[in-house]
């Protein structure tokens, strides 16, 4: 790999960027965990380290990355404290500012030597299954850009995963997509992509895991899970949620549907990664106990799926789809509430 | 004992089961008409050219079954609640082909001639590109995904071979599958308890 070759070229140092991948997470938990191997820290001790329940009326978008962010925190919404609340990464969406050089900050961010996610249409993407079908808000890695070549090298860990120079021309067309909205994919269109992209630091270095360092992680979202507040937070900011869900369905309400598919998508990986690190952990210091938590919230994300996906199926008619919707909703809810004891427990030996 | 004669030995102990009045869902299609498919809300499915012919009897470590019909109607069964009548009988194992439209750990509940009623996990991985999380056996593989429009190469679709326990020394006269649309059922095989 080359470095800055000419005026018009900027790449990445170093080998290209990991394709950091698990079955349950979407682009958004990919994308960030690419990143974070290059920084050199374990992108599941990351984002696998907290584990939270947060819903916002109103804020959920039909995109693969959305995930809720807490308002007020770091002076505004801050995607990376989202995702590691328990570490020093921030992210924010920027655009470019200006019309008539839209590289401007992908070149200063590549040629400071770090990487950009983007958000992009898989309509217009040609190594996307959904190439020239189907219109779906995606985030891809950039690590490097050929103005003289006329290329942009990208990065994407999802099935079936891509790493290589994608035209220009075609990137932009992705880049700066309506995503109108599209029969086929009611979940991931109908959300203009607008050349966003996120500008993603990570602070200081993690510092290696350690069973006190992760039994703190684990008492502050374990009281996060019991401690009711004003936002639907916890097992009771789910009890709202869930009550809400059904109650929308009964009014044969397709948002709530629409919604709840990539709402559940973040929960769900995010369950998924915190479940895999405590099983992990649980392994490697011979603590069965906390392996056995990580399974719990491990069973968690896989809960996720009956209620996902009920709803997936039952979008085009929610009243029919709500009995289903409630058992799935209460079944879910066991799942979290025998999680959050069996962390707790874990935790308080840590 | 070897390998061998351990399947040998198991595969005289299994029965499938029929379950060709519950298949309710197309997820193999043709090449030629991918749009048959539709193992998910978006329409995907695997690719027949890959897959056993339907009708045929299949072994998976050592386990017989009745593999579906291929791109003839219905090939397996989306899980809503359907109650599968058995051949009343003492089991150690029930032997599934499934995939689910993501990782999902559900449960079905087994009836027996006694009254009892036993719930007992249905494990089944992600059909899209995944892992076997749950330790199953990759049964069969699709190396690409149909979708509604076009073949997607690198993206392959997994059926698993899985098993559920019959814990219960009780006669085993049905099964009652979760209510679950992400979680299909290609195929059932009883492995009876060894007299």
């Amino acid at each position: 790999m080359t470095v800055d070759v000419t005026s018009r070229t900027y790449m990445i140092t170093g080998p290209e960027p990991e394709l950091w991948y698990r079955d349950l997470i979407s682009c958004l938990q990919a994308t960030f965990g690419s990143l974070l191997a290059r920084a050199g820290a374990d992108p599941l001790e990351v984002l696998g380290a907290g584990w939270r329940f947060l819903h916002l009326p109103g804020d959920v978008r039909s995109e693969e990355f959305y995930y809720p962010c807490p308002p007020g925190e770091s002076q505004g919404a801050d995607l990376g404290a989202a995702l590691a609340p328990h570490h020093e990464l921030h992210a924010r969406w920027w655009q470019p500012a200006d019309e008539n050089d839209v590289w401007r900050e992908v070149r200063e961010t590549l040629a400071e030597d770090r990487l950009v996610i983007a958000a992009v249409d898989n309509f217009h993407l040609p190594f996307r299954p959904a190439y020239g079908d189907v219109h779906a808000a995606h985030l891809v890695v950039i690590y490097g850009l050929d103005e003289t070549r006329g290329v942009v090298y990208v990065s994407d860990a999802m099935p079936p995963a891509f790493r290589g120079a994608v035209p220009i021309e075609e990137f932009l067309r992705s880049w700066g997509s309506a995503n109108p909205n599209d029969v086929q994919d009611a979940f991931f269109s109908d959300a203009r992509i607008g050349r966003r992209c996120l500008d993603v630091r990570l602070g200081a270095r993690p510092a290696p895991l350690t069973p006190e360092l992760l039994g703190g992680y684990l008492r502050t979202d374990t009281d996060g899970f019991t401690t009711a507040t004003s936002a639907r937070t916890g097992l009771a900011g789910y009890d709202e949620f869930a009550a809400e869900l059904l109650d929308r369905c009964r009014a044969q309400d397709a948002g709530a549907l629409r919604e709840l598919y990539p709402f559940g998508w973040g929960m769900q990986a995010q369950a998924s990664l915190h479940g895999e690190l405590l099983r992990r952990c649980g392994h490697q210091w011979d603590d069965p106990a906390l392996a056995g938590a990580g399974r719990a919230v491990e069973a968690v994300a896989h809960a996720w799926t009956g209620l996902r996906f009920t709803g997936a199926h039952g979008l085009a008619d929610p009243r029919a789809a709500a009995p289903d919707i409630a058992h799935h909703a209460t079944v879910l809810r066991g799942a979290y509430a025998r999680a959050v004891d069996a962390v707790g427990a874990a935790a308080a030996r840590l | 004992m070897t390998g061998i004669s351990v399947s040998s030995a198991r595969t005289g102990l299994c029965d499938p089961v029929d379950i060709s009045g519950h298949r309710n869902n197309t997820a193999i299609s043709a090449a030629t008409e991918t749009k048959a498919g539709e193992f998910n809300v978006w329409g995907n499915s695997f690719a027949a050219e890959y897959l056993p012919a339907g009708g045929s009897l299949v072994h998976v470590d050592g386990v017989p079954f009745e593999f579906p019909p291929v791109c003839d109607g219905p090939d397996n069964v989306r899980c809503a609640g359907q109650y599968i009548r058995v051949p009343e009988g003492r089991y150690d194992w029930i032997h599934v082909l499934a995939a689910s439209e993501r990782r999902c750990e559900e449960s079905v509940e087994l009836n027996f001639a006694d009254g009892t009623v036993d719930a007992e996990p249905l494990r089944v991985s992600d059909f899209w590109a995944a892992p076997a999380w749950f330790g199953e056996v990759k049964a069969f593989e699709s190396l690409v995904m149909h979708y509604p429009h076009h073949v997607q190469r690198g993206i392959p679709a997994v059926m698993w071979a899985q098993r559920v326990p019959v814990t219960r020394r009780a006669r085993l006269t049905g099964i009652l599958l979760p209510r679950n649309v992400a979680v299909h059922v290609f195929a059932v095989t009883l492995q009876r308890t060894e007299p």
